[in-house]
């Protein structure tokens, strides 16, 4: 029976709650996790020092609860970095559209981040209607969309949610060029 | 009886017709996003929540009550057609359920689980209406040091329940609590945590958060790592249920609403736990034990109706006492906070018809669920079919759109895509996103009642557990910690020996084109 990895979502999310999936050796990455929340800890109750103290405080001051957080954040990292010298691993988590065995496409992630970041700087400039257009059609590409089609859904979409939030909702969304033509704001 | 002539004034607004709009497209849109993969209960409110941003209070909760059913009911069907677990609460569906669409009987699985699901949401929903206002009742007595022993009940419970360990539980609760300490502080007016930035003087927006958490960090994910081929999608086929399916479908549907009802009401990880429940216990009673793993009805109806009834249950929590026990539940309070309302013990005196109509909205919104998902399985199938390129740029698209909504800025656009990574890392590394998305809407609320009953009691610390409820709580926090470690390890049993059982169909299917 094909129970091994990769093709059966089920199997591998049974495995995964308590046991921890032991299968699987030493991950740097679940260390860096472990540590990086450590550095947190510590910054949280470095960085609560600096928080003023009015002379009128009560007696919990701003400062108590941010410490109680430190702390807790410190006790998790130390907690995690023992489970994870004891061999437990966490899984990663299941989902439709998800190869959970697979390795981290980089390439696709960059071209996704580049597309918000488009959305990002181009918003004021050119719009909703133009901005999120380049996003829904950058992203759909990225993903595997011919991109000719991913525009044009992309452009009607927004232009239908721009027509919609603007008009209909009466929210705001800028319309860049497109500021004083009918329906766009 | 005063309760009931206000659920009749409920009612009264609940079924004007503009209302009656509201709640048909809650409903519509809300089972549309969420049998959309990949797209849980928690995200379909989320990204749903800038619709009701310029609506009336009434109008934004009546289509609210929709999308929150709605979305419920959705993950089914795209459980029993899809072969891929979608939601943890639907996982069992999916087993079962896809077993029978496979079997050539998935129409008698969609009917099953929507007239189960109506069942089991209407008797919920009177069960809501009756116990609600007698928990709000008593709540209105409790003090802040109550309320403190409540919250740490909230967040010990949903850090220990939900993920794979408490040690990631409580590191995701812990990063929630820091998020939400961004800000201004309330009581004193300094600036904690904002690295002298403006725009994080005023906090970080929890819309931004959840959404980002939600939707973007599940896009990213999911771009991470895409599944390659075409959908394993299982063809709607076979008769409607027959009445041997109804013979063996209607005490399923009353036991899994007597389930999933309590279980939704306490801290104890929600839909997820009760349909476990409900799935083992239809299998002990069953008489054809050897059907469950092949597509036996009963593994359909009761987890179906458990998952709908622990929907409704989890309001009881969260509108009386303003403690969300679950993601959604979250996302909820979010949504009454953007009209400057608070969840908890004064809104049932503070906002009656409001809490009325939105109860009445739920029964009427289960009613328009049933009528709308019989006939619409069709479509909802189409829905199952956009291409994946096209679903999350969407779901991108939407979240974008929420963020900058908020408050027209950039910078919680850069915001949302940062906590979007954040909510990556954490299902790449196995961490729950659950406690996170608590944690920053009850940490606020946790730290102004501690410091407001150490200021009466003048720093005594002895004060936070010496109110006989406040004792009460911690009392059952210990049992509600062991009965959870319980049926958590129950329901890895169930889900081990569901693998034993039928290891060969899940894996085989998968490969199918």
């Amino acid at each position: 029976m094909s129970t091994a990895s990769g093709s059966g979502a089920a199997p591998e999310r049974v495995a995964a709650p308590e046991r921890g999936g032991r299968t699987r050796t030493w991950s740097w990455g679940e260390a860096a996790i472990a540590v990086g929340l450590f550095a947190v800890g510590v910054f949280t109750l470095v960085e609560t020092t600096s928080i003023t103290v009015p002379g009128s405080a009560n007696v919990l001051g701003p400062r108590a609860f941010p410490y109680a957080v430190g702390v807790l954040l410190v006790g998790a990292s130390v907690a995690l970095a023992v489970s994870l010298l004891r061999g437990q691993h966490g899984s990663a988590e299941e989902g439709e559209d998800v190869d959970a065995g697979a390795r981290t496409d980089w390439g696709t992630v960059a071209k996704l981040v580049a597309s918000f970041a488009a959305l990002v700087l181009l918003i004021e400039p050119l719009g909703w209607p133009i901005a999120a257009t380049l996003l829904f059609a950058g992203t759909a590409w990225a993903l595997g969309a011919r991109i000719v089609r991913a525009a044009v859904i992309g452009a009607v979409l927004n232009v239908g949610i721009h027509v919609l939030f603007v008009q209909v909702l009466g929210l705001f969304l800028p319309a860049g060029p497109l500021e004083g033509v009918p329906f766009f704001g | 009886m005063g309760d009931i002539g206000l659920l009749v004034d409920g009612f009264a607004t609940a079924l004007q017709p503009l209302y009656l709009l509201y709640a048909l497209l809650g409903v519509t849109l809300g089972t549309a996003v969420g049998v959309l993969p990949g797209i849980g209960p928690a995200m379909t409110v989320a990204l749903l929540l800038p619709l009701t941003y310029s609506l009336e209070p009434a109008a934004a909760f009546i289509m609210f009550a929709g999308i929150y059913y709605g979305g419920m009911y959705g993950g089914s069907t795209t459980s029993i057609l899809l072969n891929t677990p979608g939601e943890a609460a639907s996982i069992v569906t999916a087993l079962e359920g896809n077993a029978m669409a496979r079997a050539g009987r998935g129409a008698a699985a969609l009917a099953t689980a929507a007239i189960g699901s109506f069942v089991a949401g209407t008797i919920a929903t009177v069960a809501l209406t009756f116990v609600a206002p007698v928990v709000a009742d008593l709540a209105v007595q409790l003090g802040p040091q109550d309320f403190v022993a409540l919250t740490v009940l909230a967040f010990l419970t949903v850090a220990a329940m939900f993920g794979a360990s408490p040690a990631r539980g409580i590191a995701a609760l812990a990063v929630g609590l820091l998020l939400a300490m961004v800000g201004t502080d309330s009581l004193t007016g300094q600036q904690r945590f904002t690295f002298g930035l403006p725009a994080l003087a005023d906090g970080i927006d929890v819309v931004v958060v959840a959404v980002g958490i939600f939707a973007v960090g599940e896009a990213l994910y999911v771009a991470s790592r895409m599944r390659k081929g075409p959908l394993p999608l299982v063809p709607v086929g076979g008769s409607w249920m027959t009445r041997e399916d109804f013979r063996r479908s209607w005490k399923p549907w009353l036991r899994g609403a007597a389930v999933g009802f309590p279980i939704g009401t306490i801290p104890a990880g929600g839909a997820d736990v009760s349909t476990f429940l409900s799935y083992s216990m239809e299998r002990k009673l069953s008489k054809r034990k050897e059907e469950f793993g092949k597509g036996a009805i009963e593994g359909v109806a009761g987890p179906e109706s458990a998952n709908n009834a622990a929907a409704a249950g989890v309001l009881v929590p969260l509108l009386t006492l303003g403690l969300p026990t679950s993601a959604t539940a979250a996302i909820i309070i979010v949504a009454f906070q953007s009209y400057g309302i608070q969840p908890g013990p004064l809104l049932f005196e503070q906002e009656a018809p409001l809490v009325w109509t939105l109860i009445a909205s739920l029964y009427i919104g289960n009613l328009l669920l049933l009528v709308l998902n019989l006939p619409l399985v069709g479509v909802w199938v189409k829905l199952l079919q956009i291409p994946r390129p096209y679903l999350y740029a969407g779901i991108l698209t939407f979240a974008a759109l929420g963020s900058y909504a908020v408050g027209a800025s950039t910078a919680d656009m850069i915001l949302l895509f940062l906590v979007g990574v954040l909510g990556w890392g954490m299902r790449q590394f196995g961490f729950p996103v659950a406690p996170a998305v608590v944690g920053l809407i009850l940490g606020p609320i946790a730290e102004e009642q501690l410091r407001r009953t150490l200021a009466i009691s003048q720093g005594d610390p002895s004060a936070l557990v010496t109110s006989p409820f406040a004792a009460v709580v911690y009392i059952l926090l210990l049992v509600f910690l062991a009965a959870g470690v319980y049926l958590k390890r129950r329901q890895s049993r169930v889900e081990e020996e569901l693998v034993h059982d039928r290891p060969e169909t899940v894996p085989a299917e998968g490969n199918r084109s």
